[in-house]
C-alpha cells in the first residue's frame, strides 16, 4: 500500500509541475502537448488509486479520461484547427512568465490552507489530489484570465477540468453512467469551441480573441 | 411520462435534420413544444396531488421546485416557436439551410433545459447544465457577425468555466456523503444527509458552487458575458437564454439551499443578501449606460438573478418570494424580448437613439415593447408587481429594513431607467416608413401577455400551492 501511495504522490507532483507548464508555454504545440501529459497523469493517478481502493468504478473512469482528453480531444482540436494549432507565433499574455510563475506558486500555497481543515480523516490519496487538484484548477482558472489566444483558452478550460477531476478521483466514486456523461461531455465542449474558434479565425482573421472588445456601455455602436 | 418532456424537442431536431422539407422546421418545433407543454402541465398536477412525480427512482424525477422550472420553461419554449415561425426566416433571409441549422440547434437546446430539473443526481444536472451551454452556443453566434461572435466566445469561455469550477463543489457535497456514509448520490440524499455533512466541506463546496454556477447565472461580477450574449442571439433565443436559462441554473442551486443552510454556524442566507444586493444594485446602474434596446433587457435579467438570490436571505416568505419571482421573471422577460425583437424587425436597429415613434410606425411592436418594459421594470397590474410585493413583504417580516431600502431604491432606478428609455423609442416622429409586423411574432406576443397579466391580478390556488410546496422544500 505504502508505496503506492508514494508513487500517487510522485504523480500528483508531475500533475502541478505540467500545470505550471500548460499556463507559460509559448507555443501552441507545447501547450497541447502539456494538456495531454496532464490527461495521461491524471488517468495514471486514478488508476493507481483504482488499486489502492480496489475499485473497479475508478479503473473505468482512467480509461474515460485516456481516450476522451489524450486521444479524442487532441484529434478534435488537430482536425478542425489544424493550420491555428500548427502556427509558430507566440502566444500573448497579459502578465509575464516569472510574475505568473510567482503567483501559481501562492495559488497552490492558498489551496492548501483552503483544504488542509478538511483532510482529517480523509484517505491517503485525498490529502494528496484535493489541494493539488484544487491548485490546479484556480491554476488553469487564471490561465484562461491571463491567455489571449482563444485555441490556449480552450485548452485552459480542458485543464479546469482536469483540476477538478483530479480532486475528484480521490474523494467521491459516481456511477459509470456519469462518468460516461461527463467524458463525452467534455469532448463535446472541445468541439463546439474548435468549431466557434475556426468561425473566429475565418471571420475576424484572427484567434486573438482579446481583439474582440466591441461590445460595452457607454459608447453606441 | 417524464422522459417524453426533453424527448420531444429532441426528436423534432432528428425529424428536422432527416427530412429536409421546407417548412417541416417550424412545424415541428412548433409540435414538439406544445407537446411538452402538455406533458408538463399533466406533470405539474401529479406533483401537486402527490408531492412528486418520479420515473425511475434515484435518476428521474420532479419535485415542486423542478415543476415549477419545467413549467416555465415549457411555456416560454412554446412562444419562442411561435416567435420563430416567421422570425427566423425573416433573419436567414432565404437560407434553408441557416433556417434548419437553426431549429435544429433551437430544440436540442430546449431539450437540454428541459433535462436539468429531471435528473435526480447532482452530477448528471451538472452534465445537463453543461449541455445546455454547448447547445445554445450557436444559437448566440447564429448572426455571424464580429459581434454576434465576440458575445459567443465570452458566452462560451465564461460559463464553461464556471461550471467546471462548480463540478469541483459537487464532487466534495458527493465526498460529505460519502464520509456520512450515505449510497445514493441524489438532491434528497444530500438534503437528508446535510446536517450530518462536515461544515468544512459544505461550506468550500459552497463557495466553488456559487461562484461556478453565478457566472452561468449572471450574478455580478461574473456577468460580463450575459448583456453580450443576451442581446446578440436571435430574438426567441434571447427569450430562452434570459427567460429561463439563467433561471434552470439558479435551480441547482436553489435546490442545494437546504443542504447549505443545515451547516451550524454558517449562514449562507447573509451570503445571498450581499451579493444578490451587489448584484441588484450594479445592474441598476448599469442599465443608465445602455444605448441599446436588447442589452436594456439584458442587464434587467443580471438585476432580476439578483432579486433572486437575495429572496434566498429573507426567511420562508423570502423564499415563497424567489419562486414567485422566478416565474414571474421567465414569463416576463420573454416578453419583453418579443417586444425588442418586433421592433428590431420594425426599425433595424438596436439603437435606442436611433428609434422614434414607434408608436406610429409599428403599433404592434410598439405595444409589445411597451406592455414588456412595464411589465418587467415592476409595474402594477402585472405579475413582477406583485412578485416584488411579496419579496418587500418578506424583507419587513426578517426586519432587514436596510435591505428593503436599498433594494426599493435600486427597483426605482431601474423603473425609470427601462421607462425612459422605451418612453423616448415609442413617442415623436417615425423617422421610417410603417412596418406590418409578421403574423407570428403577434400571436407569441399575444400569448406571452395572458400569464404575465393574469398572474398580475391574482395567483391562481394551485400554482399557490405548488410555491408552497416548493418554498417548503428549499427551507428546512
Amino acid at each position: 500500500m505504502a508505496p503506492l501511495v508514494a508513487l500517487n504522490t510522485v504523480v500528483a507532483a508531475l500533475f502541478i509541475l505540467v500545470t505550471f507548464l500548460l499556463m507559460v508555454s509559448r507555443q501552441i504545440q507545447s501547450v497541447l502537448r502539456a494538456f495531454v501529459w496532464q490527461s495521461l497523469l491524471l488517468a495514471l493517478s486514478t488508476l493507481i488509486l483504482a488499486v489502492l481502493h480496489g475499485s473497479l468504478e475508478l479503473v473505468f473512469v482512467a480509461a474515460i479520461t485516456v481516450a476522451a482528453k489524450a486521444v479524442v480531444i487532441p484529434a478534435v482540436l488537430t482536425r478542425t484547427l489544424g493550420p491555428e494549432l500548427r502556427a509558430r507565433r507566440e502566444i500573448a499574455s497579459a502578465v509575464n512568465v516569472p510574475v505568473s510563475l510567482l503567483l501559481m506558486l501562492g495559488l497552490s500555497v492558498f489551496s492548501y490552507f483552503l483544504v488542509a481543515p478538511l483532510l482529517t480523516g480523509g484517505t491517503p490519496g485525498a490529502s494528496v489530489n484535493l489541494p493539488l487538484g484544487l491548485a490546479a484548477l484556480l491554476i488553469a482558472v487564471y490561465t484562461l484570465a491571463i491567455r489571449r489566444e482563444a485555441v490556449a483558452q480552450v485548452l485552459g478550460l480542458m485543464a479546469i477540468d482536469n483540476g477538478a477531476f483530479f480532486a475528484g478521483v480521490a474523494i467521491t466514486s459516481s456511477s459509470a453512467i456519469v462518468e460516461m456523461a461527463a467524458g463525452l461531455e467534455g469532448v463535446m465542449v472541445v468541439l463546439v469551441v474548435a468549431i466557434l474558434t475556426r468561425t473566429i479565425a475565418q471571420r475576424v482573421g484572427s484567434t486573438r480573441v482579446d481583439t474582440l472588445q466591441d461590445l460595452k456601455e457607454g459608447v453606441p455602436l | 411520462m417524464l422522459w417524453a418532456i426533453p424527448l420531444a424537442p429532441a426528436l423534432a431536431a432528428i425529424l428536422t435534420a432527416t427530412a429536409r422539407r421546407p417548412g417541416a422546421a417550424k412545424v415541428a418545433a412548433l409540435a414538439a413544444s406544445v407537446a411538452a407543454f402538455l406533458l408538463v402541465l399533466r406533470v405539474v398536477a401529479r406533483v401537486s396531488l402527490h408531492g412528486h412525480d418520479v420515473a425511475l427512482p434515484g435518476w428521474v424525477g420532479v419535485n415542486p421546485l423542478a415543476a415549477i422550472i419545467l413549467l416555465m420553461q415549457s411555456f416560454v419554449g412554446v412562444t419562442a416557436a411561435i416567435y420563430s415561425w416567421n422570425y427566423i426566416p425573416h433573419l436567414a433571409a432565404g437560407s434553408t439551410a441557416k433556417e434548419h441549422r437553426y431549429f435544429i440547434n433551437f430544440n436540442l437546446f430546449l431539450a437540454s433545459l428541459f433535462l436539468v430539473p429531471l435528473l435526480l443526481q447532482p452530477a448528471l444536472a451538472w452534465v445537463a447544465v453543461e449541455l445546455t451551454t454547448v447547445l445554445s452556443i450557436f444559437l448566440v453566434s447564429f448572426d455571424n457577425t464580429r459581434v454576434a461572435l465576440e458575445a459567443a466566445w465570452k458566452y462560451a469561455v465564461i460559463t464553461i468555466m464556471g461550471a467546471t469550477v462548480a463540478v469541483l463543489g459537487i464532487f466534495l457535497l458527493l465526498w460529505g456523503l460519502t464520509k456520512a456514509h450515505v449510497a445514493p448520490q441524489t438532491w434528497s440524499a444530500l438534503v437528508r444527509a446535510a446536517p450530518h455533512l462536515p461544515p468544512g466541506v459544505v461550506e468550500l463546496a459552497f463557495v466553488l458552487i456559487v461562484i461556478g454556477f453565478g457566472a452561468k447565472v449572471g450574478l455580478v461580477p461574473m456577468h460580463t458575458w450575459l448583456p453580450d450574449a443576451h442581446s446578440q442571439a436571435p430574438t426567441p433565443v434571447c427569450a430562452l437564454l434570459s427567460g429561463v436559462e439563467v433561471s434552470t441554473v439558479l435551480y441547482v442551486i436553489l435546490r442545494l439551499w437546504p443542504v447549505f443552510t443545515a451547516v451550524p454556524g454558517f449562514s449562507a442566507g447573509t451570503w445571498a443578501l450581499a451579493v444578490g444586493l451587489v448584484s441588484v444594485g450594479t445592474a441598476a446602474l448599469l442599465l443608465l449606460q445602455v444605448h441599446d434596446y436588447k442589452r436594456l433587457f439584458a442587464f434587467s435579467t443580471v438585476e432580476h438573478m439578483g432579486i433572486l438570490l437575495l429572496c434566498l436571505g429573507l426567511g420562508p416568505l423570502g423564499l415563497y418570494a424567489c419562486l414567485y419571482q422566478l416565474l414571474a421573471h421567465g414569463l416576463t422577460k420573454s416578453l419583453a424580448f418579443y417586444g425588442a425583437g418586433a421592433a428590431l424587425v420594425a426599425t433595424g436597429t438596436r439603437t435606442i437613439a436611433d428609434v422614434q415613434g414607434l408608436l406610429q410606425s409599428a403599433p404592434l411592436a410598439a405595444a409589445g415593447l411597451f406592455l414588456g418594459g412595464i411589465a418587467i421594470a415592476g409595474a402594477p397590474p402585472f405579475a413582477v408587481f406583485l412578485s416584488e410585493l411579496a419579496v418587500f413583504r418578506a424583507a419587513v417580516s426578517t426586519g432587514d429594513y436596510l435591505v428593503l431600502g436599498l433594494l426599493l431604491a435600486f427597483l426605482a432606478i431601474a423603473f425609470l431607467g427601462i421607462l425612459r428609455r422605451i418612453g423616448s423609442m415609442l413617442f415623436g416622429h417615425p423617422g421610417h416608413a410603417p412596418v406590418r409586423i409578421p403574423p407570428s411574432l403577434v400571436i407569441a406576443m399575444a400569448v406571452s401577455v395572458i400569464p404575465v397579466a393574469v398572474l398580475g391580478v391574482y395567483l391562481p390556488h394551485s400554482l399557490y400551492h405548488l410555491f408552497g410546496m416548493a418554498a417548503a422544500g428549499i427551507g428546512r
